[in-house]
């Protein structure tokens, strides 16, 4: 690794670029909160006093916590191939968004909340990495995961905007700062490993590494921020395959 | 009746863990999971030990610590604090009436018991 990449630099775009030191020092933080968390469900599954259905229940915390642990190792790990070429080709949004809700349905609901598709209008194919979008929603997904309510489902949203696609995830948490992504970089660069602004459930990693998957397919991310709320969301080129038939 | 303990953790699952623990040893449980809701908690019950984690929706730990230091009868509660320490110095804390800190990477589940009761003591 040369000396470039040890320390972070502001790119073209003046944006901040994160080195690799600094992204494994925020993602190892990221990931001692579900290992704590593993830790104390191992302790309990073992107690004896447990009837068949708190075990039950202990048994799929294990298994979701777990999980969400790998699909976070998994995407950082995919964002860490930065020069790698990516096989683009027509997608159908919809299916992706469909796989997205019914991979991460059970964590929602077994922590009591919901996560559902809003769609309005025919939505055209669009232009991608099958495979790396659907880790950029589940990136958007698990950060979502602690900001719904019964009354408010965290929602996928897909929009046609002329040109392009927007996917979007719609949570209900506190306020974030607009220019997130910079200001994920700049704290994950000075390795001060604090959470987004009054978001503790998200320190930023599973952002970054969705920027850099959408990077990896020359796409963009990018939040639009509500009253009650923040939508965070890709955006992909449509794909011509249609208009050329 | 005795007073409760009250544990505010905003991961709701780890929250759980600690209410399992400390009602299997004996203690009456309130729980929140942010700071805003822990303030009224604290006013209706006046609990006899506060179980915190630093890192909470909206205002954080840190900001409720500052909170019930401006209080007489609240600064009077004492605290536990649990987390992952890295970057935090334990003795920083104990102006804000933080008796026991807890290394979540290394607790187990008696180590919340005992900083309960050695607080307690």
């Amino acid at each position: 690794m040369g000396a470039s990449n040890r320390q972070s630099e502001l790119g073209k775009d003046g944006g901040l670029y994160i080195d690799d030191i600094s992204l494994t020092a925020a993602a190892a933080r990221e990931l001692s909160s579900p290992l704590v968390l593993l830790r104390q469900l191992g302790f309990s599954v073992s107690d004896s006093k447990l009837s068949d259905r708190e075990r039950q229940q202990l048994g799929q915390r294990l298994t979701l916590t777990s999980e969400r642990a790998l699909r976070m190792i998994s995407s950082l790990s995919m964002a860490s191939q930065y020069q790698q070429e990516l096989a683009l080709e027509p997608i159908n949004p919809l299916s992706i968004c469909q796989e997205v809700v019914h991979e991460l349905s059970p964590l929602f609901l077994a922590h009591d909340r919901s996560i559902q598709i809003q769609t309005r209008s025919r939505i055209p194919l669009l232009v991608g990495n099958r495979h790396l979008l659907k880790k950029i929603l589940l990136c958007f997904g698990d950060n979502a995961l602690h900001y719904g309510s019964d009354n408010n489902p965290v929602k996928v949203t897909i929009n046609g905007r002329g040109k392009y696609v927007r996917i979007g995830v719609r949570d209900y948490g506190p306020a974030i700062p607009a220019n997130i992504w910079h200001v994920l970089d700049g704290r994950v660069s000075r390795r001060t490993g604090t959470a987004v602004s009054n978001r503790p459930h998200t320190s930023g990693v599973g952002l970054i590494a969705a920027k850099r998957l959408a990077d990896l397919m020359h796409s963009s991310v990018g939040v639009k921020r509500h009253r009650d709320g923040a939508t965070f969301y890709v955006e992909l080129d449509v794909s011509d395959q249609m208009s050329l038939i | 009746m005795k007073k409760p303990i009250l544990i505010i953790e905003g991961e709701p699952w780890l929250g759980d863990q600690y209410q399992r623990v400390l009602e299997a040893a004996g203690f009456s449980i309130v729980r929140t999971s942010n700071a805003y809701s822990a303030i009224d908690l604290i006013d209706d019950t006046i609990p006899r030990v506060i179980v915190l984690s630093l890192l909470l929706s909206g205002t954080n730990g840190v900001g409720l610590l500052h909170e019930l230091q401006s209080y007489v009868d609240t600064a009077k509660i004492p605290i536990v604090v649990c987390g992952d320490l890295i970057g935090i110095n334990s003795s920083d804390l104990e102006p804000y009436g933080v008796k026991r800190v807890i290394d979540t990477t290394s607790m187990e589940p008696t180590d919340l018991v005992t900083a309960v009761k050695a607080v307690l003591a």
